[in-house]
C-alpha cells in the first residue's frame, strides 16, 4: 500500500479573487469559511451585479451580520443545506455564462457546490475554491461505500462499517473525499495510534 | 489458436489457475535486462509474432472462460466495478464495435459477427452468446454495451474522453484491478488518478506519456507492458476486497513462495476510437507464478536479480516490502550468477 | 503513419473559389469511422514535390462509404490548394492520413454555439450531423461575404432549419460576438472558425464576457508563410538539409527523407514538435501552441509553419 506520497490529485486552494472580467458573480460560502467572503469585499467592487449565498453554520461562527454590513441585500443566508442547495440550482439554471463563481468552506462543501454546477455544464475549473482554516477531511470507505465527515486524524473508524481506516492522500472530486483503505487488512487487529495531522 | 481448450479453474477460494506448458511460454515476461527502470516504454501495438500474446488485438487463451467466469462473480459482489458517465454512450458503442470485429476476425472459430445494416448478431461459441441488437441502440441489448463485451473479453477497459487538454476516465469495466478503484477514481483527469504513482516512478513520464497520448491516432493504437506482484492467482486485487487478498502477503515462506508468489503483468493497449474520439485503454493480466517461472532459469535468475535490486520506494508502492525477505530466500538459490544476454526471450 | 488510398470519385463547385471533392476508398471498402470536427491530411504529388494540406471532412461521420472535403483557392498558394483545383480530376489517386480530430465537440457541455466564416464552415458541417444525432442544444451561426461565397448554405438550412443563422455581409448583416455571447446559459461551450480578425474578436469578446477559457474553442489552420532559404543541420544524424523559399521546414525533411511525426500541419497541435540546439539567425515562429515563454527560451520549433531567419538552424535529430 503507498502511504503519504504527494500526490495531484489533491486540489489546490487559493484566496478568493474577484475576476473582474465577468458579467455576474456568485459567491457560496459555509459557517467560518464567511470570513473569506469578508476578505474578498475588502477587494475592489466588481461593477456586475454580486449575490452572495451564505449557510450559517452549526458550530462555528456565524458572520451573518458582518457580511449584511458588506453584502446588503446581495447577500441570502440559509440554515438548511437542502434550502442552499435549491436556491443555489434555481440560481444555476438562470445564470449566464460570464457568471464568475466562488466558493468558500470545507472540502465537502466545496465540492457538493462544483458536483451542483457540473450538472449545469459548469467545469471545475472554472470555480475559485477556498479553504478555511480546518484541515477536517471527509473519507470515503473503499470497503463500505460510506463518507465519513470531518476526518482530523491520519488513522479513523468508518462510520459505516466500523473499520479502521488509513485516509489515504487520494482525493475524489467527484465524492468530494478521500480515499480511506482498511489499516490493518494485512494484520488484523494491528491498529498503529492515530495522530491528529488534519486539524 | 483456433482450437482453444479452455481450462476449468479458479482465481479465489481453492486458486486451482494453473499455466500450460504453452502458456508459460507465450508469458510476456517484461524484464529484457537486470535491472528494473520505469519507463514509458511504449510501441506500436502491430500484430506480432504467430502464438504469441500480440498476435491479435485482444488475446484469448486457454484461461478465457474461467476468467469471463471470475469476472460475473466479482460484479455480482460489487456492482461498482463497471460505472460509465453519460456523456461516454458514443465511446461504449465504439468499444463494442473495435471487439466483436477484432474477436471476430483474429478468432472465427470461436466468435463471429454478422451485420445487416445496424441490425448486429453476436455469437460467442466458448461462452454460449448469442443475440441480435440495433447497433447504436443500447435498449436492444441486455445492459449497456461496454458492461456486455466487457464480460466477453479478457482484461480490464477503461475509456477516457478527451478534453480541456487532458483525458477523464469517464467509463470502466474493472474486475482484475492492480489495487485502485473505478468506484472512486471514475470521472478523475489524467493528473489525479495517476497521483498515488511515487515521484521516483515518474519523473516527468507521465506528462511525455499524457502529451503522446492526447496526439494518439486512430488506425495506430500502441502497447506497453507493466508489472506487479500477486499473491495467489487472484484476478481481483481491488482495493475494495483487501481484506481478502493482504492477509495472504503475510503467509509467504521461502517454503510456499514458488506456489503463491506470482508475477503480474498487465498488456496494456491504447486505441484512438472513431465516434466518440475517446481513447480505449484496456489492461490485460497475465499470471504466472515463480514455479512456472523456473521452468525457464533465465527468466527466474533474471527475476531475482530485478527484485534484489528493486528501488525501496518501488517495492513500498508494489506492495512487496512485507514479502520481500521471504520472497528473496525462494529466489536466490535459483540464481547462479550468470551473466544473462539482453532480451525477454525465454531460453 | 499509416495511410488511406483514396480516389476522387466527384467534384463539384459549391461557391465562388471552393472545390468540393468526393472521395471513396482505393479497394471500394468502408473508410474508417471518424467524429465531428475531424479533418484529414491529403498528400498530393506535384512532380518532385509533395504538398501536405490538412482539409477538414464535410461527411456526415455515420456515412463511411466516402469522404468529402471542401478546397478554396488560395490567393497566395503555394501549390497545395491550385493543385487540388487544378490538377486534380474524378479517377484522380490521393493518399490521406487516417482523420484526426482536434477541434471535437465538448461532451459536457449542455449547449454548443457554432461561428464560421467563409471556408471555416467545414469542420462544422460533420460536427452539425454529429449533435443532431446526440440530440444536443447548438446553433450554427455562419457569416459570408455574399450568397456567391456561401458554400453549403441550402444544405445546412434543409438540416438544420431554424438553428441556423446566416449573415450576409453583402447586405450588411453583421455577425456581433458580444450580442451572440452575452446572453448564453451556463455551461455553453462556443467554436469558432474562420479568418483570423473573426477568430480574434470571438475570442476577446468571450474573455471580456467571463467565459473561462475551457469552454472556448477554435480552430484556425495555418498555411505555412514563405520567407527566406536557410539550411537545417540534423545533429544525431549529422546530415544537413535545404529549406527553400517556399516550403516548410517540414517539407524541406520530408523531401529529404527525414521521418517528422505530425499531425495538423497548421501550428496547433503540437505533435511536430523539435528540440532547437543552435542557430545563427533568429526563430521566427509562427504556430498557436507554444507559450511566450517557450518562445522567449527558443529551444523549441514547430517545423510544419515556423521557420528561421538565419544561414543555419540546428535541430536534435
Amino acid at each position: 500500500m503507498q502511504h503519504g506520497y504527494w500526490i495531484r490529485s489533491k486540489p489546490v486552494y487559493t484566496s478568493l479573487a474577484w475576476q473582474y472580467r465577468a458579467q455576474a458573480h456568485m459567491v457560496l460560502a459555509h459557517g467560518e469559511a464567511g470570513r473569506a467572503v469578508l476578505r474578498l469585499y475588502q477587494q475592489r467592487l466588481p461593477e456586475q451585479p454580486v449575490s452572495v449565498l451564505y449557510l450559517v453554520g452549526d458550530e462555528e461562527a456565524d458572520y451573518t451580520a458582518s457580511l449584511r454590513a458588506l453584502a446588503g441585500d446581495c447577500l441570502l443566508t440559509f440554515t438548511k443545506q437542502e434550502a442552499l442547495w435549491a436556491a443555489f440550482n434555481a440560481a444555476l439554471a438562470s445564470a449566464c455564462m460570464g457568471t464568475r463563481l466562488y466558493a468558500a468552506g470545507n472540502e465537502a462543501f466545496l465540492w457538493q457546490v462544483s458536483t451542483l454546477a457540473a450538472s449545469h455544464g459548469v467545469l471545475h475549473a472554472d470555480i475559485m475554491r477556498e479553504q478555511p482554516a480546518s484541515l477536517a477531511r471527509p473519507v470515503y470507505c473503499v470497503h463500505c461505500k460510506t463518507i465519513t465527515p470531518h476526518v482530523t486524524t491520519n488513522i479513523a473508524v468508518c462510520s459505516g462499517c466500523q473499520r479502521h481506516l488509513f485516509v489515504r492522500d487520494h482525493f475524489s472530486r467527484r465524492l468530494g473525499a478521500y480515499m480511506g483503505l482498511m489499516v490493518d487488512a494485512e494484520a488484523p487487529g494491528e491498529v498503529p495510534a492515530a495522530e491528529e495531522i488534519y486539524p | 489458436m483456433n482450437n482453444l481448450a479452455y481450462k476449468l479453474e479458479t482465481f479465489r477460494d481453492d486458486y486451482t489457475f494453473r499455466n500450460s506448458p504453452d502458456a508459460i511460454r507465450r508469458f510476456p515476461f517484461p524484464f529484457d535486462q537486470d535491472h528494473y527502470m520505469y519507463s514509458v516504454n511504449i510501441e506500436p501495438h502491430k500484430p506480432g509474432a504467430p502464438g504469441s500474446v500480440f498476435e491479435h488485438t485482444f488475446d484469448i487463451d486457454e484461461h478465457y472462460v474461467a476468467e469471463c467466469a471470475d469476472k460475473a462473480l466479482t460484479l455480482a459482489q460489487d456492482k461498482g466495478r463497471y460505472a460509465a458517465l453519460p456523456h461516454m454512450m458514443d465511446a461504449q458503442w465504439d468499444f463494442l464495435e473495435l471487439t466483436m470485429e477484432s474477436l471476430a476476425r483474429d478468432y472465427p472459430d470461436q466468435f463471429k459477427l454478422s451485420k445487416e445494416g445496424e441490425r448486429w448478431t453476436w455469437t460467442n461459441l466458448p461462452l454460449g452468446i448469442e443475440d441480435s441488437f440495433i447497433f447504436g441502440d443500447a435498449s436492444t441489448l441486455p445492459m449497456e454495451p461496454l458492461e456486455y463485451m466487457g464480460r466477453q473479453v479478457q482484461g480490464d477497459f477503461v475509456l477516457l474522453d478527451q478534453r480541456e487538454g487532458t483525458l477523464f476516465a469517464d467509463a470502466g469495466f474493472i474486475t482484475s484491478q492492480a489495487d485502485w478503484s473505478l468506484a472512486f477514481d471514475i470521472g478523475m483527469a489524467w493528473h489525479e488518478w495517476h497521483g498515488p504513482v511515487p515521484q521516483v516512478e515518474k519523473m516527468g513520464v507521465m506528462e511525455r506519456a499524457l502529451k503522446f497520448l492526447l496526439s494518439l491516432q486512430q488506425g495506430s493504437p500502441v502497447r506497453r507492458l507493466n508489472w506487479t506482484m500477486t499473491i495467489n492467482p487472484r484476478l481481483d486485487t481491488s482495493p475494495e476486497h483487501y481484506p481478502q487478498w493482504g492477509p495472504d502477503k503475510l503467509k509467504v515462506t521461502a517454503e510456499n513462495a514458488g506456489r503463491k508468489a506470482h508475477l503480474r503483468v498487465e498488456l496494456q493497449g491504447l486505441f484512438r476510437l472513431p465516434r466518440s474520439n475517446a481513447i480505449l485503454f484496456s489492461i490485460r493480466c497475465y499470471l504466472m507464478s515463480l514455479e512456472e517461472m523456473a521452468t525457464y532459469p533465465r527468466w527466474i535468475k533474471r527475476f531475482h536479480r530485478v527484485i534484489r535490486d528493486l528501488h525501496p520506494d518501488l517495492l513500498e508502492y508494489k506492495g512487496i516490502k512485507v514479502y520481500h525477505a521471504p520472497l528473496m530466500a525462494w529466489l536466490a538459490p535459483h540464481d547462479d550468477g550468470e551473466e544473462l544476454p539482453l532480451g525477454t526471450q525465454p531460453e | 503513419m499509416s495511410h488511406l488510398n483514396v480516389i476522387v470519385s466527384a467534384i463539384a463547385d459549391v461557391a465562388e473559389g471552393i472545390r468540393h471533392f468526393t472521395l471513396v476508398d482505393a479497394a471500394g471498402r468502408e473508410l474508417p469511422g471518424f467524429s465531428g470536427g475531424s479533418h484529414v491530411v491529403v498528400s498530393m504529388r506535384a512532380g518532385a514535390r509533395t504538398y501536405r494540406n490538412a482539409y477538414s471532412l464535410l461527411s456526415p461521420p455515420s456515412d463511411r462509404s466516402n469522404y468529402q472535403i471542401a478546397v478554396r483557392l488560395q490567393e497566395n498558394s503555394r501549390g497545395g490548394s491550385r493543385f487540388m483545383h487544378e490538377q486534380v480530376q474524378v479517377g484522380t489517386a490521393l493518399e490521406i492520413a487516417w482523420p484526426v480530430n482536434l477541434f471535437a465537440i465538448s461532451r459536457v457541455g449542455r449547449k454548443h454555439i457554432l461561428v464560421a466564416g467563409g471556408i471555416g464552415i467545414t469542420p462544422f458541417m460533420s460536427q452539425a450531423h454529429d449533435l443532431l444525432r446526440t440530440g444536443a442544444n447548438f446553433e450554427l451561426h455562419y457569416a459570408f461575404r455574399s450568397p456567391r461565397h456561401a458554400a453549403f448554405v441550402d444544405e445546412l438550412r434543409r438540416l438544420l432549419g431554424p438553428r441556423l443563422k446566416c449573415y450576409d455581409q453583402s447586405q450588411g448583416q453583421l455577425l456581433d460576438p458580444a450580442a451572440l455571447l452575452s446572453h448564453q446559459p451556463l455551461g455553453t461551450h462556443v467554436y469558432v472558425c474562420g479568418p483570423g480578425g473573426m477568430v480574434d474578436a470571438v475570442l476577446d469578446t468571450a474573455a471580456r464576457l467571463g467565459w473561462p477559457d475551457a469552454h472556448v474553442h477554435h480552430e484556425e489552420f495555418l498555411a505555412p508563410p514563405v520567407g527566406e532559404p536557410f539550411a537545417i543541420r540534423l545533429a544525431q544524424s549529422q546530415r544537413v538539409v535545404e529549406v527553400g523559399a517556399e516550403e516548410s521546414m517540414l517539407e524541406a525533411m520530408e523531401a529529404a527523407g527525414v521521418d517528422v511525426p505530425y499531425l495538423c500541419r497548421g501550428g496547433a497541435c503540437g505533435r511536430c514538435e523539435l528540440e532547437v540546439l543552435a542557430t545563427d539567425g533568429v526563430l521566427e515562429h509562427h504556430d498557436h501552441y507554444l507559450s511566450e515563454d517557450e518562445r522567449r527560451a527558443g529551444n523549441k520549433i514547430m517545423p510544419c509553419v515556423s521557420r528561421a531567419k538565419c544561414t543555419f538552424i540546428e535541430l536534435n535529430l
